[in-house]
């Protein structure tokens, strides 16, 4: 049980750092201080005003109703798992209002290349923990995968996790799963580390509190 | 719960069940159950809800509802169209913050208005300060989930736990991923 020295310290994947950590977040290797976060080596040049052809191009694709503006719904369209099915309606909610700072439930051109850039980082991830190349990640790998990030959880959490991921008992997480599993274990992680001020790995915490975390937090 | 229905007769279920079934495969799926349910509006039926529905009654734990798990599921949801009504005062078709607060004082709950604040932001899906029948099923769920996750922890029932991280995670993923 519990982490000494903070094992979730971090931990990379915040959206506003894309390209941090050697290349990609949870890269083997390439994890930042345990002090916190350390500023992204120029990634993403915010005053680079134009973006790339590429970007346009996907923007383009995306954008089914030629509105100038990305939703969840048509994101969800475009993004395909290894398991041959469209991402999951809260992968697409969560990483839309990761990036979607007026909070208007779109995102313009300009936040879809951050998008862009994020989803590809997950997608380097997702491909060096499937190691038998599956399209999918395994208990076994997403056990591996955790504790790269720096999290030590026991055998019978990573099972749990599974679980939730996949009701039908097959033990397989797909890269949507994945992307959503981290991002509400991170945020999770930093409401529990907030109230665990002596680092003991234990909490106490009251009814309201635990509630406004739990739904506050989650997507 | 005072809101309760009578059990319908089969012929009646297997009338509705068919009609709900649009390919006829005998099982109704999330995307089936979702066109047939109305939240009031001509927005889609909340996903999310549907898949708990789902998970509650699918005995077979295939992803799908069959005859067999339809009834208990029909009850359930006019169960919770009795709850909502009962709550929706100005008979709205949707429940503003009061009759929101209302309806978790009559379910037991004792929140802060900063609470019942965050749950409305939480579950009002198209930001218009009131919540549709179908978030309010999603909220009520998720709002017991928690709290019976947290009783499990408060064993002198002081309102106040002690966990560890692992345990803390566990209660908190209350939501499918």
């Amino acid at each position: 049980m519990a982490y000494q020295g903070g094992p979730y310290s971090g931990n990379p994947y915040n959206p506003n750092q894309p390209g941090g950590y050697g290349g990609y977040p949870g890269a083997p290797g390439g994890y930042a201080p345990p002090s916190g976060y350390a500023p992204p080596p120029g990634a993403y040049a915010p005053q680079n005003s134009s973006v790339s052809s590429d970007v346009q191009k996907w923007f383009d694709m995306v954008d089914r109703d030629r509105s100038g503006k990305i939703t969840a719904a048509e994101l969800k369209l475009a993004l395909v798992n290894g398991k041959g099915e469209n991402f999951s309606d809260n992968a697409c909610k969560l990483m839309i209002s990761m990036f979607d700072h007026d909070a208007s439930g779109t995102i313009d051109i300009t936040e879809f290349e951050k998008l862009y850039g994020y989803i590809n980082q997950w997608l380097a991830v997702f491909k060096t923990y499937d190691r038998d190349q599956s399209g999918h990640i395994e208990e076994q790998e997403l056990s591996q995968a955790f504790t790269q990030m720096g999290f030590r959880f026991s055998p019978q959490f990573v099972e749990f996790l599974v679980k939730k991921c996949d009701p039908g008992n097959k033990k397989q997480i797909s890269v949507d799963q994945f992307i959503v599993l981290c991002v509400q274990i991170q945020r999770f992680t930093e409401a529990f580390r907030a109230r665990d001020t002596e680092q003991r790995g234990v909490i106490t915490i009251n009814f309201e509190d635990f509630l406004s975390v739990a739904i506050g937090c989650s997507i | 719960m005072a809101y309760q229905s009578g059990v319908p007769d089969q012929q009646f279920l297997w009338d509705i069940f068919r009609r709900v079934d649009k390919d006829g495969s005998g099982y109704i799926s999330a995307d089936e159950l979702q066109m047939a349910l109305s939240n009031g509006t001509w927005s889609p039926f909340n996903p999310e809800t549907v898949r708990l529905m789902i998970g509650m009654f699918d005995r077979e734990n295939r992803g799908t509802v069959s005859f067999q798990d339809f009834g208990a599921l029909w009850k359930y949801v006019t169960d919770w169209q009795n709850c909502f009504r009962s709550f929706d005062t100005d008979n709205s078709g949707n429940i503003d913050k009061n009759e929101l607060k209302t309806a978790l004082t009559a379910f037991g709950y004792r929140l802060s208005d900063g609470i019942v604040d965050t749950l409305m932001r939480k579950f009002d899906r198209f930001g218009r300060g009131t919540i549709l029948f179908d978030d309010f099923i999603q909220c009520s769920v998720i709002l017991y989930t928690l709290t019976s996750a947290f009783k499990q922890y408060d064993t002198d029932m002081d309102g106040v736990i002690t966990i560890h991280y692992e345990q803390f995670l566990s209660m908190v993923f209350a939501l499918k991923i």
